[in-house]
């Protein structure tokens, strides 16, 4: 906390010092009053008089004094929403780690001299540097296994709106587990089922059986060499129809699809603008590319625009050569913070700027905007101004794998070169019935089942609306925009993670946890899924729970 | 530099303060109370100039190395710090905006070059099942030599009706990655499946073949590690390299004695090196899917020991395929599995399913289901495929007995059925199911000189593919379905000579491999 007062401090001594000067002074004499008093308000912070709550005042003071009226996108919301956060939460959260990692160096201090065959395995032996570095495993082994019951909790059956546990107890502190044999009907706030269609009856199902039936399992072979079949091209034509792009390249594997298409784009003397907060996906293929990147602060296209500038005026490093192509890589719903993409500011800069874009739309797409087609349908951008567009169908669609869609050029040089193209298996078949059965619904092309599509868009956006809302109305620190399905509650103290979990895990409700290193290390949170295929009152029921696991652990931070 | 400037300006603005206040005080000593900040820090001043007096008159020499001392703190705040974009210009926003507005992109992708419309418009489009023999899109019936499934695992009718009954139960994708929920108790039971039939100490399941090696070597070959590879290694693992970033030295294919030797060199300048030592990796593929050679594992193996490395082992192709019992490589050789230090197999190609595993020891097993990117960060393998690859293997550990000698078998048939054809070299090992072809210089002589109507004695890859893409779907029209190898060439690291590969299983019969061999020899003659 202090270190973000005084962040803001200097925030605000940057944008006092033009004003302060003496010939803005002649020019605003009354902008530079109102910095004078900005200055005492510092002042009065620093002697820690007023409250920390009113930085956030400050802050937006600051900005219309630099000029700039703009509305404030989601991003910094999300920053003023920290700052209301209790000193004490802070001060114990920090505490809390300190605590925990030096309890986790005292017991391998102690480990390593009472039982040091156990340790034998993170030390040189016998000329072999070892394998797992010492912090890496401190971290697993002290604090991940502690918590790791959380995670991993293996399941039987369809993921849908409710699902089954296999019990599991542990009688060495979560070093090995066993089964009790016991099932547990829980209800599912963590599976990516956004439209529910992880069933295993109805069309879908019927489907996907028709086509393993008359085709067979797997095609054991790269699309290129013998793998191409017929079935593939019929989903990547209802793929191209549904987003309304010319052609889609369809890849067995949703991680592979970044990390093996980036390269493909772009490469040395190109580069690559990535948002802060990208998944791991697109930060391998990224890197897998060998062209430059750099990062811009997550969301904030003033800061892309920043980025911009220096890039194209100072060229490549060293040689100044101007970039062959730089590539601005977002996601448009992202995961961890249930927030869209700022996408429409980012569109906004590609004219002056010229630069290429790629959305991952791993979550959006299905979920979000009217008819499901993702962020672009929700800003209402034309789909053809974004040159690479990526998603899943692992979430909304029920199945696995990736797609990649954009011009005609484009996509068939990457079906002739994309490496899981030549080198890798093609989607299952019974994945491609999936993705053609789903898509054929969310396209309104099955006459027994008109509107089934949209009608699972609208509860999606219902229950998204009503569960957000119920949370937030009960004082929960909530990230994440309205209408995201992903609705992450921040938990910040690292006991009252996996104590969120067993809580909700007692009242039958499964439920993601998430720490460090996935989040910063502050913001430990839980991240709930919310599927069309819960009804309103599941989602009572979760609220109430969830309502009576924040009293118990003290969550409601913005309770009034 | 902020603080240490800040410093000497309060300084600075502190003495000048006392002046001031002398000053103040003489002319107004009304003044003087309200400014109590002032006489505050004046005080300070005052005491640090009577310190400096007093040890002055005391011990000279101390004050100045004490001055020194405060000059040399100040030097070092404030010097200038290594910065990112040391070398920048610095440039006006008008500047900038003319920059900018000057720059121009190269297009996002280029159009396809004509030798790339060939191969691409050449892919064959496959209607309904794969298996040995299949339909293609013009409604002919073909002949396939492209299809890795070399054990006759995808005709199993079996296989399709369980996999009805699983879908019944599980649907089709399990919605999340493996530490959300997304772990299915079938997902466990395939892992100690592939344990029991690998006899190794753990496994871990990937849901997608190409992403196993490409998470695996980064996950523990980290920056300043070191990696000695076969040159001919497949693409997967170089990328798996690239990620990886750590130093990598390539060791001529197959060749031990370059291996002992890179060994030798890179041990050399391990030793040099300060610092921790790094871990070092031998990696290699059991059965090399671009040559068809087989790996000499248990020179390998010495050599590892001998030099004090680890081994990486990508068995994908082997396993399967190669051993008494089809284990692969290490069942071939009869080394224990537990041995190596990270086995890689994949479910895709022979067990007709989906993804890959890893066999390795239990810390290592554990420590990829927390960082092998992979694993963590992709959605888990769906059910139906995972009982698939399951069955599979099962039926492998009971039919080893009748499968592998009909695929030894059929590969010894097929070499003995092509051997007759002149003008062409059958690359790989006898016992490789995949076997690459490749044309004689001759022959390629010939060609051009036939369609060119010159001599030459040397020619581009483009040149020769051309001639295969000519070669296969000639033969495709005749009724045999084959592919020429494809690489994405700009980015492998060696480069490739053009072939035809010809995958054999277990399903072919004499037959097949004679109306191969006929229109291999007939499209090949027409060259004479």
């Amino acid at each position: 906390m202090i270190g973000t007062l005084e962040a803001n401090t200097q925030l605000i001594n940057r944008k006092l010092k033009n004003p302060i000067s003496k010939k803005s002074k002649a020019q605003y004499p009354d902008l530079s009053d109102k910095a004078i008093s900005l200055q005492n308000d510092v002042n009065l912070l620093k002697s820690n008089k007023i409250n920390p709550n009113l930085v956030k005042t400050i802050e937006i003071d600051g900005k219309t004094l630099s000029g700039t009226e703009r509305t404030i996108p989601s991003g910094e919301k999300e920053k003023s929403d920290l700052e209301k956060v209790p000193i004490f939460t802070l001060v114990t959260t920090y505490l809390s780690y300190l605590i925990l990692i030096s309890f986790a160096h005292l017991r391998d201090r102690v480990g390593r001299f009472f039982y040091p065959s156990q340790y034998e395995f993170l030390s040189e032996s016998n000329g072999y540097a070892p394998l797992i570095s010492d912090f890496e495993s401190l971290w697993i082994r002290r604090l991940y296994t502690r918590i790791s019951d959380c995670f991993s909790r293996p399941i039987t059956g369809v993921a849908g709106g409710h699902v089954t546990l296999l019990e599991r107890k542990s009688r060495d502190h979560n070093k090995t587990f066993e089964f009790t044999g016991n099932k547990l009907e829980v209800l599912n706030l963590a599976s990516y089922n956004y439209l529910g269609f992880a069933q295993s009856h109805g069309y879908c199902a019927d489907q996907v059986e028709e086509r393993i039936l008359d085709n067979a399992v797997s095609i054991p072979s790269p699309r290129n060499q013998g793998g191409q079949t017929k079935l593939l091209l019929e989903a990547e034509a209802l793929v191209s129809r549904y987003l309304g792009v010319e052609d889609t390249v369809i890849i067995s594997m949703g991680y592979a699809t970044n990390s093996s298409i980036i390269p493909l784009l772009v490469e040395k003397g190109c580069l690559i603008i990535s948002d802060d907060l990208n998944h791991s996906s697109l930060v391998s293929g990224s890197r897998l590319s060998g062209s430059s990147i750099k990062t811009f602060k997550h969301n904030d296209a003033k800061d892309l625009e920043r980025v911009l500038r220096q890039s194209i005026s100072q060229g490549q490093p060293r040689t100044h050569r101007p970039w062959n192509k730089i590539l601005v890589v977002v996601e448009g719903l992202y995961s961890m913070e249930g927030e869209f993409c700022n996408l429409r500011e980012i569109v906004a800069l590609k004219a002056k700027y010229k630069f290429y874009i790629f959305v991952d739309e791993a979550h959006s797409i299905g979920a979000i905007g009217k008819h499901g087609r993702g962020v672009c349908e929700h800003f209402n951008i034309d789909h053809r101004k974004i040159d690479v567009l990526m998603g899943t169908f692992t979430k909304s669609f029920g199945a696995v794998g990736g797609y990649i869609a954009g011009s005609k050029t484009l996509i068939s040089r990457l079906k002739l070169k994309s490496h899981s193209s030549v080198y890798s298996e093609v989607m299952p078949v019974p994945v491609l019935g999936q993705v053609i059965s789903t898509v054929k619904l969310l396209l309104n092309e099955v006459p027994e089942h008109e509107g089934e599509g949209q009608k699972r868009i609208e509860t999606l956006a219902r229950n998204s609306s009503f569960f957000i809302n119920g949370l937030r109305k009960m004082g929960f620190m909530v990230l994440g925009d309205d209408g995201s399905p992903v609705v992450p509650l921040l938990l910040f103290n690292p006991g009252k993670i996996p104590a969120f979990s067993h809580e909700c895990l007692k009242r039958n409700i499964a439920v993601v946890v998430v720490s460090s290193p996935a989040t910063p290390i502050i913001t430990g949170r839980v991240r709930f899924c919310i599927s069309a295929s819960h009804t309103i009152k599941d989602l009572e029921y979760a609220l109430e729970q969830i309502d009576q696991i924040g009293d118990l652990l003290d969550l409601k931070l913005l309770k009034k | 530099m902020s603080i240490g400037t800040g410093i000497l300006i309060s300084l600075l603005s502190a003495a000048f303060a006392e002046k001031d206040n002398f000053a103040q005080s003489k002319n107004d000593p009304i003044n003087h109370d309200e400014t109590p900040k002032h006489s505050f820090i004046g005080i300070g001043i005052r005491f640090i100039i009577r310190y400096v007096k007093s040890s002055y008159r005391d011990d000279p020499f101390r004050t100045f190395l004490e001055l020194c001392l405060v000059f040399f703190i100040v030097w070092y705040i404030s010097r200038n710090k290594y910065k990112m974009n040391q070398t920048d210009i610095v440039l006006s926003e008008k500047d900038i905006d003319e920059l900018i507005s000057e720059w121009k992109p190269d297009p996002l992708s280029l159009e396809l070059t004509n030798e790339e419309k060939e191969v691409l418009e050449n892919v064959p489009v496959i209607d309904g099942p794969n298996g040995v023999v299949v339909n293609l899109i013009d409604g002919s019936k073909v002949v396939n030599f492209t299809c890795f499934d070399f054990l006759g695992f995808q005709t199993n009718s079996d296989i399709k009706n369980k996999a009805v009954s699983i879908l019944r139960d599980y649907g089709v994708g399990a919605c999340g990655p493996t530490g959300f929920y997304g772990t299915l108790d079938v997902h466990m039971e395939l892992e100690s499946t592939i344990k029991t039939f690998m006899n190794a100490e753990g496994a871990i399941l990937y849901s997608q073949g190409m992403a196993t090696i490409v998470s695996i070597i980064p996950c523990f070959s980290k920056r300043n590690d070191i990696i000695i590879a076969d040159e001919k290694c497949n693409f997967m693992i170089q990328q798996g390299i690239n990620l990886s970033r750590s130093k990598v030295f390539w060791y001529k294919h197959n060749d031990m004695d370059d291996l002992e030797r890179v060994m030798i060199k890179t041990n050399d300048i391990v030793s040099k090196v300060k610092g921790p030592l790094p871990r070092k990796f031998v990696i290699t593929e059991g059965l090399f899917s671009d040559t068809g050679n087989i790996v000499p594992l248990d020179t390998v193996m010495d050599l590892k020991n001998k030099y004090k490395y680890r081994i990486i082992l990508d068995d994908s192709l082997a396993i399967g395929t190669l051993g008494p019992r089809g284990a692969g490589t290490t069942d071939l050789f009869g080394i224990s599995p537990k041995k190596i230090d990270l086995l890689l197999g994949s479910l895709w190609q022979v067990f007709g399913a989906a993804g890959g595993f890893c066999c390795a020891s239990k810390e290592l097993i554990s420590h990829q289901r927390l960082s092998g990117a992979g694993y963590v960060f992709s959605a888990s393998m769906p059910a139906i495929l995972a009982v698939t690859a399951d069955d599979n293997i099962k039926r492998l550990e009971i039919d080893y007995p009748v499968l592998l000698p009909k695929l030894h078998k059929n590969v010894s048939l097929f070499r003995k059925t092509i051997s007759r054809i002149k003008d062409i070299i059958v690359e790989g090992d006898p016992l490789s199911p995949i076997i690459h072809i490749r044309l004689s210089n001759d022959i390629i002589k010939n060609y051009i000189r036939i369609t060119k109507g010159q001599d030459v004695e040397t020619w581009s890859r483009q040149e020769e593919n051309h001639i295969l893409i000519g070669i296969v779907s000639e033969m495709r029209k005749g009724g045999v379905l084959v592919s020429q190898a494809i690489y994405v060439d700009e980015q492998e690291h060696s480069s490739h000579k053009p072939s035809i590969k010809a995958l054999i299983t277990v399903s072919h019969t004499t037959e097949h491999f004679d109306s191969f061999c006929e229109l291999l020899e007939e499209s090949i003659s027409r060259f004479h």
